[in-house]
C-alpha cells in the first residue's frame, strides 16, 4: 500500500469517525429528555418572538367594543403610550371616549421580577387608587379585559413547554404552555400561547384557572409596522361569562419619543 | 383688599389671561374638554320643621377645558352653570371666583390654574383641587378639600386658589402647599332641611350673621412613599379649619330672632396614612391629630374661633372581587382638649361609625351601589341605594334612594326627616 493510498484511508477514517460523532451526538440529543428539549425549544421561540416586538417606545389609539352574548353593548376608546423594553416598561392608558369617562387614567410600571404596580386616576373625584396585586383579576372598566392582561408579558416570568404544533387562522403555530413562576402573581394557574411560524407573532393565547379555559385573547389584522409585526386586532373573551372586548389599535407608532417623567402619577393627573 | 385676596385675585387673573391668550392660538389637538348637563330632582317625604318644602330640582352644566400648548405646560378652566327650584343657588348673574358665597353661585369659575412640569417637579398655580389621604370614608388629612354641604349626603368639592408643588424622588413624593386665599366649606342654608334646629328654636327667626373669614395664608407639607405593593406618607398642615364654629351673635334680638355667625378657627394637623395590602384585601388607614396653633389666653383675648384639640382616624378593608367592589371600615376620634362650643362638623359627626361601601357592576353600562353608615351608639344611621344606567355614549339616569334614622341629638340621626327619593339624568359630552 503506497504512502499515498495510506493517506486517503486515513481521511476517510476521519471522515466515517466525524460522522460517526455526529450521529452519536444526534443519538445523545435524540435520548434527552423530550421534555427538557422542548422546554429550551419553547422559551427560545417565545425569546425570539419577544425579541421581534422590541421597540424604544409606543403610542396608539384604541377602540375598545365590549359585547355581551346578545351583541354590543357599549364603545370606549383609549390612547396608550408606553416607554421602555419588556419586563421594565411603564405604560398609561387615558380614556378619551365616552365623556363620562374622559380623563380616567391607569399607570402600569412593570418589573421583571415581580408583579406591575397599577395606579388609577379618576378626574371626577381628582384621586389616584393604586390597584391592588388581589385586585388585579377584577374587570378593567367593564371590558373583558382584567387589570392583569394589561401588563406586559415577560419571557423571564414563565417557565414553558412546547405541547405542539396548530394552525391559528390558516397560519401554523407553535403551542407553547407556559405556567408562571414562583415571583410572578398571577390569577391564572397557566396559559397556553400560539406564536406563528411565519413571523413570530402571537396569534392566540388562553388563560386557565385552574384545568378551566377562563379567557382566551385572539390576534388579528396581523401587520408589519415599522419592521415590528403587530396584531392590530385583538379580541379578549371572558369564556365564563360569554362576553367579549375587541380592540382594534389604530394610528400605531412605535419608537415614537416619550419622556420617562410622563409616566409617575403626577403625570397621569394631566390630561 | 386684603394682601393675601391681592394675590389670590392676582394669580387667578394671570391664570386667566395665560390661559385665554394660549387658547386663543391653540392647535386643536392641544385643547381638550370634558362637561355635561344634568338635571336632577329630589323628592323628601317628610316635610322640616324649618322647610315644609319637600320636591327640589336641580339644574347644573358643566365644562371643563384643558390646553397645553407645549409638554411642560398645560391649562385647565372649570366653569359650573346652575340652577335651583328652591332658592340654593344665588340670584345674581355674575361669575363667582371664590366661593364664599352661603349660597350656591349662578355662575363659578370652578378652576383655572397652570401646571407647570420640569423632570421630576410639577407646579401647579390657581384654583385647583388638592385632595390628600388614601381611605374612602373620611378623610382626616385632606386638609385643602373643603366641601359644597348644601346637601350633606352628596357633598361636592371645592377648589381653592394657591400653589402646589411636587418633586418626585425614586418611590419618594414631596409636595409643599400654599394657599393665600382662604376657602371655606358651604355649609347647609339655615333656613332649609339640612340645617337642623333644637325644637325649642322653633318659631324663632334665625338670621344668618355672615361669616368671619380669616386673612393668613394656609401651608402644608406631605412626604409620600410608594413602596412595593404599600404605601403609606405623612402630612403637616398649619391653617383654618374650613368646617365653621357657628357662634350667636350677641343676646337674643328684640324681635326674638337669634344671629348665628360663622367663623373658622386657627388649625394645626399632622397626619399620616397608609395602604397595606394583604393576599385577602387592602387595608387602609388615616389619622390626624388636630391641634390649634393660638393659645388658650391669647383666644380668650383676641375673640379668635377655638378649636378643639382631637384625633380623628379611620381604618377601612377594601376589595375588589367579581363585579364587587366593598369597602368597609370603621371612622373614630379622640377629643384631647375640649373648647370649641359649637360648629358644623360633618367629618367629626360621622366619627364612631361603622361605614360601608359595596358597588356591583351589572355589566359594562349598569352598576347598583349600597352604603351605610350606622354610629356605633345606634342613635343614627343612614343607608343609601343608588342604581345608575348609560345609554349610548352620552346619556346616563341614576336613581337614589337615601334612608336616615336615629335621635335628635345625633349628627346623622338629626336628619331623620330627610329621607329622600332622587332621580338624575346627565348628558356628558
Amino acid at each position: 500500500m503506497s504512502k499515498g493510498q495510506v493517506g486517503q484511508v486515513g481521511r476517510v477514517g476521519r471522515a466515517r469517525l466525524w460522522g460517526q460523532v455526529g450521529l452519536l451526538a444526534l443519538a445523545l440529543f435524540a435520548c434527552l429528555p423530550l421534555g427538557l428539549r422542548a422546554a429550551d425549544n419553547a422559551r427560545q421561540i417565545v425569546d425570539e418572538a419577544q425579541k421581534r416586538t422590541d421597540a424604544r417606545s409606543q403610542r396608539y389609539e384604541g377602540l375598545l367594543q365590549v359585547f355581551d352574548a346578545k351583541g354590543k353593548i357599549s364603545d370606549k376608546r383609549w390612547t396608550m403610550e408606553r416607554l421602555g423594553a419588556h419586563g421594565q416598561s411603564k405604560a398609561v392608558l387615558r380614556f378619551t371616549v365616552p365623556a363620562e369617562v374622559k380623563g380616567v387614567a391607569l399607570l402600569i410600571v412593570n418589573h421583571p421580577d415581580r408583579a406591575s404596580d397599577q395606579w388609577m386616576w379618576t378626574p371626577a373625584i381628582e384621586r389616584d387608587r393604586r390597584i391592588a396585586l388581589q385586585d388585579r383579576s377584577t374587570r378593567f372598566f367593564g371590558t373583558d379585559f382584567s387589570f392583569e392582561d394589561l401588563e406586559e408579558r415577560d419571557v423571564n416570568q414563565y417557565e414553558y413547554v412546547l405541547s405542539g404544533d396548530e394552525t391559528i387562522d390558516g397560519a401554523p403555530c407553535w403551542k407553547i404552555a407556559s405556567t408562571p413562576r414562583e415571583s410572578k402573581s398571577s390569577q391564572y394557574t397557566r396559559s397556553i400561547v400560539w406564536i406563528r411560524k411565519d413571523n413570530y407573532a402571537f396569534a392566540r393565547i388562553e388563560n386557565y384557572v385552574k384545568d378551566q379555559v377562563a379567557r382566551r385573547l385572539d390576534y388579528s389584522n396581523i401587520q408589519n409596522v415599522q419592521g415590528i409585526w403587530t396584531a392590530k386586532q385583538l379580541e379578549m373573551t371572558d369564556v365564563r361569562r360569554g362576553s367579549r372586548t375587541r380592540l382594534t389599535l389604530d394610528k400605531l407608532e412605535y419608537n415614537v419619543p416619550l419622556k420617562d417623567e410622563d409616566f409617575t402619577l403626577q403625570a397621569i393627573r394631566r390630561q | 383688599m386684603r394682601p393675601a385676596a391681592r394675590i389670590a385675585v392676582r394669580i387667578v387673573f394671570v391664570s386667566f389671561v395665560s390661559f385665554v391668550s394660549f387658547v386663543r392660538c391653540a392647535e386643536a389637538q392641544a385643547l381638550t374638554q370634558r362637561g355635561f348637563v344634568e338635571g336632577a330632582g329630589w323628592f323628601f317625604p317628610q316635610a322640616a320643621l324649618n322647610d315644609p318644602t319637600r320636591v327640589v330640582g336641580d339644574f347644573l352644566a358643566r365644562e371643563d377645558l384643558f390646553f397645553k400648548p407645549a409638554p411642560w405646560i398645560q391649562f385647565a378652566a372649570g366653569f359650573d352653570l346652575r340652577a335651583n327650584s328652591h332658592d340654593q343657588v344665588d340670584d345674581l348673574w355674575r361669575l363667582d371666583l371664590d366661593d364664599r358665597g352661603v349660597k350656591r353661585p349662578r355662575a363659578s369659575l370652578r378652576r383655572l390654574n397652570a401646571t407647570l412640569s420640569h423632570g421630576p417637579l410639577t407646579i401647579d398655580v390657581g384654583k385647583q383641587f388638592i385632595r390628600w389621604g388614601k381611605a374612602d370614608i373620611i378623610n382626616p388629612t385632606d386638609r385643602f378639600a373643603p366641601r359644597d354641604y348644601i346637601n350633606v349626603v352628596v357633598p361636592e368639592f371645592l377648589a381653592v386658589t394657591g400653589v402646589r408643588a411636587v418633586a418626585l424622588h425614586g418611590a419618594e413624593t414631596f409636595e409643599a402647599v400654599w394657599v393665600p386665599r382662604f376657602t371655606p366649606s358651604r355649609v347647609p342654608l339655615l333656613d332649609q332641611r339640612w340645617t337642623v334646629l333644637p325644637p325649642e328654636a322653633a318659631g324663632v327667626p334665625i338670621v344668618d350673621a355672615g361669616s368671619v373669614f380669616p386673612t393668613g395664608a394656609q401651608t402644608g407639607l406631605r412626604w409620600g412613599h410608594a413602596g412595593s405593593g404599600y404605601e403609606y406618607s405623612l402630612s403637616f398642615f398649619n391653617g383654618f379649619n374650613n368646617l365653621p364654629n357657628v357662634g350667636q351673635v350677641g343676646q337674643v334680638g328684640q324681635a326674638g330672632q337669634i344671629d348665628l355667625l360663622r367663623t373658622y378657627p386657627a388649625i394645626r394637623t399632622y397626619g399620616a396614612d397608609v395602604a397595606v395590602p394583604t393576599p385577602w384585601f387592602t387595608i387602609k388607614a388615616e389619622a390626624a391629630y388636630f391641634t390649634s396653633p393660638t393659645a388658650d389666653a391669647d383666644l380668650s383675648q383676641s375673640g379668635a374661633a377655638a378649636a378643639d384639640e382631637y384625633v380623628l382616624y379611620v381604618v377601612q378593608v377594601e376589595r375588589q372581587t367579581g363585579e364587587w367592589v366593598v369597602v368597609a371600615g370603621y371612622a373614630g376620634d379622640v377629643t384631647t382638649k375640649r373648647r370649641a362650643a359649637f360648629g358644623f362638623a360633618p367629618d367629626r359627626g360621622l366619627a364612631r361609625s361603622i361605614v360601608a361601601r359595596a358597588s356591583y357592576t351589572i355589566d359594562p353600562v349598569r352598576t347598583i351601589a349600597f352604603e351605610t353608615a350606622i354610629h356605633q351608639n345606634g342613635n343614627g344611621a343612614l343607608a343609601k341605594v343608588e342604581y345608575s344606567q348609560a345609554s349610548g355614549p352620552h346619556w346616563r339616569a341614576t336613581f337614589s334612594g337615601v334612608g336616615i334614622a336615629g335621635q335628635d341629638d345625633d349628627f346623622l340621626g338629626q336628619y331623620h326627616r330627610n329621607s329622600y327619593l332622587s332621580a338624575a339624568l346627565r348628558y356628558s359630552f
